[in-house]
């Protein structure tokens, strides 16, 4: 955990910087990281990082720095140091044409309603018997791979404007298998995320991960030629599709400089289908939750999308600043993206029965964006795709890309699953930060435009 | 203990101790300064002024054919830094099927120093911004609605040890700089133009490089009227047609469809859970035809100004020039150690004589994973960009990537670029919007038709390349000639 010194030494140093007129924002990032790393059905890395971030942003009227340091920090000199750095870099900066909005702790905040101590201190013994458990009981013909991180993320944040302090303490899981055909080369995975060590289950990829093997096994890959299909979009594509679609269409600087897709929209018009709805929920626990943003305002419920109604844009206090907007506290590396569940069937395939032949793409690898001002996306199938027929499981499908956009997926959606998934969007770039969006199971959308296809997996 | 002197010894002692406690192989990369500093003008507002100084200490210790790595910043537990590593190694070899082994090597001692003649971070933040204020005047037009000048400057100083006995250190300097102009076309769409700092192979790569009017600057005034043409033309239509790519899309073409899939970790499967695997695999090698007899490949190329030159890899194997593909042929993958170890004992024979030297690590908090280092194409012989477009009857040529996605295996790819330009019957004739093309690798790199001389070459720097797990963001270069291939999948069906 954080010292408690670390954290008073800090306030030592802002009540220093207030007094001599300097205005910053000091925050403290400390993680402590574990991954294991699975490749040919062996643990090819087993590692750990403790780690501590200091970022100091200093605003000097229309001129601003910021300076991260990590390294070793114990005593007041160290972060004086980086504060004299950052204060030096702002005086030599130039001036901005408008003037920026100065950070402010609204109020003290202390949360740790998502930290769990079994996590933050899981022993990578109980991941290595995890793995041995799922090689040995789905079989050793198959070759595996995966990850598993997980860790604990401190954040800790002071500004000049005030003595309030915000805390956040959580923990976080990103657990991966990936089972591959070492002849046939076509790869299932598994994925299971939470804040908890009990959120994670041998069972749940056991049963996931047995439930394809006989239709892969069994069945040849089918080439899907080109043209237009309803496909069924599992958790995780719908995820990839609703996160690409929020930050290229609802932040309020893509929208200010006209490269969003909703560019030529405003507040009020009808961007997706009737059925969608979407928000940015701090409160949703299948999210990270994080109540205030680097800024130090508190964050809340923020609808984006009502019954596919543009409701919102999201503003961080410098786009707010430089487009005379109020920032909406979207200073934040963690959002809390939720689209709204509907009524279709817990099933997928009970919910496609009389449809024929649908494509049910879980995944989408490598997506982005050759047109952002249309809202064009590509991406292809990967892992766990199926061809299926009146409902039924009927081959895995080759490596299959979607070339179409989000109007167009999102606006011709038939049906929507009744329950949630929580969708781990975390990456391990950089400092842990994590994240989850909160989507439905499956959707089921008609018309959906395929452009390639392989003729493997 | 801040004496980097005692750090040493101290990292001297401790690769001793584990290596008698019965490990495999142990290293050390005592990064003594990390600095990276990034300057953002936003039409003209200094939008991004932040530096970042990262220090510590990484530690790998292989125990029983598995690895174990931990990283801290706090130099006065030291010791108890090697003992994770140790522990987590030791944990991680309870399950281990394919055991990893890194040979024994002879010591070496030796040192590295990019070639700088002006180190970016003696230079005044009132000189840099002054340099890029003037660059950003220069892209200030009617038609213009968004300007971006974009610097970053990085700095790695960083002792090796291993328990080979070697001992490296190396002081690396990179540099990068983009500018950027947007407008709207006439259907309300953002177009954009873009020049990133380039590098003809020689040279320094510090302040210098970024100052040199030919390798940025002086490009200015060229992304502006080739962006007055863009916004006034015609949409690129579906088609399939000879793609002719200039070094600014070429590169990222080599970097995701050549260097990716010959990276050998991820052809042996270490990369399946995040990055993808690879179409090639050990029976490949001397055999596929990856291309044309046109097609030349090397890894490093013996470029001194790249950051994907970096004199000594992080398992402490000296960077080599040696080919990848040669006339067509796959010969060689990128590779390091201990995956040279592994393919060679699959493959039952000799796939690979000796390590590539491509591990490399992001930061001392990252352990080392096979990465492309310059991943090149050789210029050919077919004459200059113009020597190209004469030859070439009905095509288009594009530059500079907007999107790019590329299959799990590599071996299909969709591209997106910023600008193309059509050309009928030997003549550069309208620019064309929204161009996209797409393709099979082996099919795409076997209708390689021309390959331009030393003059179209140039060398590409890549800042942002990602991989790994933990993830790995890595820098990197690629020198590449104007390419030309033919019957290509171009724009998007209706
Ligand atoms: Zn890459």
């Amino acid at each position: 955990m954080l010292d408690a010194n670390i954290r008073k030494i800090l306030m030592e140093v802002r009540d220093q910087a207030a007094s001599e007129g300097i205005q910053a924002t000091l925050a403290l990032h400390h993680e402590k990281s574990h991954l294991m790393r699975i490749g040919n059905s062996s643990i090819s890395l087993n590692t750990s990082e403790d780690l501590t971030r200091l970022d100091i942003e200093v605003t000097d009227g229309r001129k601003q720095a910021s300076q991260t340091f990590l390294g070793m920090i114990e005593e007041t000199e160290t972060i004086r140091n980086v504060l004299d750095k950052a204060v030096e870099k702002a005086k030599a900066a130039a001036p901005k044409t408008y003037d920026p909005i100065p950070d402010e702790v609204e109020e003290s905040v202390y949360e740790e309603i998502q930290y769990d101590e079994a996590l933050a201190n899981l022993d990578p013994g109980v991941k290595a018997d995890a793995y041995r458990e799922i090689f040995s009981k789905l079989g050793d013909n198959f070759n595996y791979s995966g990850s598993w991180s997980s860790g604990s993320v401190e954040v800790c944040m002071i500004t000049t404007a005030n003595r309030n302090e915000v805390y956040h303490r959580g923990t976080d899981q990103l657990f991966t298998v990936v089972l591959k055909h070492p002849g046939k080369k076509w790869e299932l995975i598994n994925t299971q995320t939470g804040w908890r060590a009990s959120d994670f289950s041998v069972e749940k990829t056991l049963k996931e991960l047995g439930r394809l093997i006989p239709v892969y096994e069994k069945n040849p890959g089918f080439k899907v030629e080109p043209g237009e299909y309803t496909v069924i979009f599992g958790s995780d594509a719908v995820s990839e599709i609703a996160n690409l679609s929020v930050f290229t269409g609802f932040m309020g600087r893509g929208w200010e400089e006209k490269q969003s897709w909703t560019s030529q929209n405003k507040p009020g018009d009808e961007v997706l289908g009737k059925n969608i709805t979407l928000s940015d929920d701090p409160f949703n626990p299948q999210t990270f939750m994080f109540g205030f943003d680097m800024s130090g305002r508190k964050r809340k419920h923020f609808p984006l999308i009502e019954n596919g109604v543009l409701m919102n844009l999201m503003y961080d206090s410098s786009t707010a600043a430089r487009y005379g907007r109020e920032p909406t506290g979207h200073d934040t590396r963690s959002m809390g993206i939720v689209m709204n569940t509907g009524d279709g069937f817990e099933c997928p395939l009970e919910a496609v029965r009389d449809m024929g032949r649908v494509l049910y793409i879980p995944a989408l690898h490598y997506m982005n964006l050759p047109s952002r001002s249309k809202g064009i996306f590509t991406g292809s199938s990967r892992f766990n795709a199926l061809l299926i027929e009146d409902g039924k499981m009927v081959s895995p499908i080759f490596s299959t890309r979607i070339t179409d956009s989000f109007q167009n997926v999102l606006g011709n959606v038939s049906v929507i699953s009744s329950v949630s998934e929580s969708v781990n969007g975390s990456n391990t770039y950089g400092r842990r930060m994590p994240v989850a969006i909160s989507v439905p199971s499956y959707i089921v959308a008609e018309g959906v435009k395929i452009t390639d296809s392989a003729d493997s997996f | 203990m801040t004496d980097s002197a005692a750090v040493k010894k101290e990292i001297s002692k401790n690769i001793s101790r584990i290596s008698l406690d019965g490990a495999g192989y142990v290293d050390a990369r005592f990064y003594q300064d990390d600095s990276s500093e990034t300057i953002l003008l936003y039409d003209g507002d200094l939008e991004a002024n932040d530096t970042t100084v990262e220090s510590g200490i990484g530690v790998r210790v292989l125990w029983g054919g598995a690895w174990g790595f931990a990283a801290t910043s706090d130099l006065s537990s030291l010791r108890s830094c090697f003992d994770k590593a140790l522990l987590n190694a030791k944990t991680a070899s309870e399950l281990v099927k394919v055991p990893l082994f890194m040979g024994d090597r002879d010591p070496i001692t030796g040192s590295y120093s990019s070639p700088v003649a002006v180190d970016p971070f003696t230079v005044s933040l009132e000189d840099k911004l002054g340099f890029l204020t003037r660059l950003d005047a220069d892209l200030v037009d009617d038609f213009i609605l968004k300007r971006i000048v974009y610097a970053n400057f990085q700095k790695k100083k960083i002792h090796f040890q291993n328990s080979d006995g070697s001992e490296i250190n190396k002081d690396l300097v990179n540099v990068f700089g983009m500018m950027m102009v947007m407008s709207l076309d006439s259907d309300g769409e953002m177009q954009r133009r873009s020049m990133s700092l380039y590098s003809t192979g020689d040279g320094t790569s510090g302040w210098k490089m970024i100052t040199e009017p030919v390798l940025f600057a002086e490009h200015s005034s060229r992304i502006k009227s080739e962006l007055k043409g863009l916004i006034k033309a015609d949409t690129l239509e579906y088609g399939r047609k000879s793609v002719i790519l200039l070094p600014g899309q070429g590169h990222l073409q080599v970097h995701e469809t050549i260097g990716h899939p010959l990276e050998l970790d991820r052809i042996l499967g270490y990369e399946l859970s995040y990055a993808g695997g690879s179409f090639v695999n050990l029976d490949s090698f001397g055999k596929l035809r990856y291309g044309s007899d046109k097609l030349f490949a090397s890894s490093y190329g013996g470029i001194l100004n790249s950051p994907g030159s970096f004199g000594y890899d992080d398992d402490g194997t000296p960077e080599r020039d040696y080919l990848l593909i040669d006339r067509g042929i796959l010969v060689n993958a990128l590779t390091s150690r201990a995956m040279v170890n592994e393919a060679n004992e699959k493959a039952k024979r000799e796939v690979f004589s000796q390590s590539g030297g491509v591990a490399r690590a992001t930061s001392f908090y990252r352990a080392p994973i096979d990465r492309m280092t310059n991943v090149n194409i050789l210029p050919g012989d077919d004459g200059s960009l113009e020597d190209i477009i004469s030859s070439t009857e009905d095509g288009i040529v594009v530059d500079n990537p907007v999107s790019w996605s590329i299959g799990s295996n590599r071996e299909h790819f969709h591209f997106g670029c910023e600008i193309a330009w059509e050309v009928k019957n030997g003549e550069k004739t309208r620019i064309l919007r929204n161009p996209t093309y797409q393709g099979h690798t082996l099919e795409f790199y076997n209708s390689l038709s021309a390959v331009g001389d030393k003059s179209t070459w140039r060398v590409e720097l890549v800042d942002n390349c990602g991989k790994g797990e933990p993830n790995q963001v890595m820098q990197i270069g690629h020198g590449v000639p104007v390419v030309k291939f033919d019957d290509v999948i171009i724009g998007e069906r209706k």
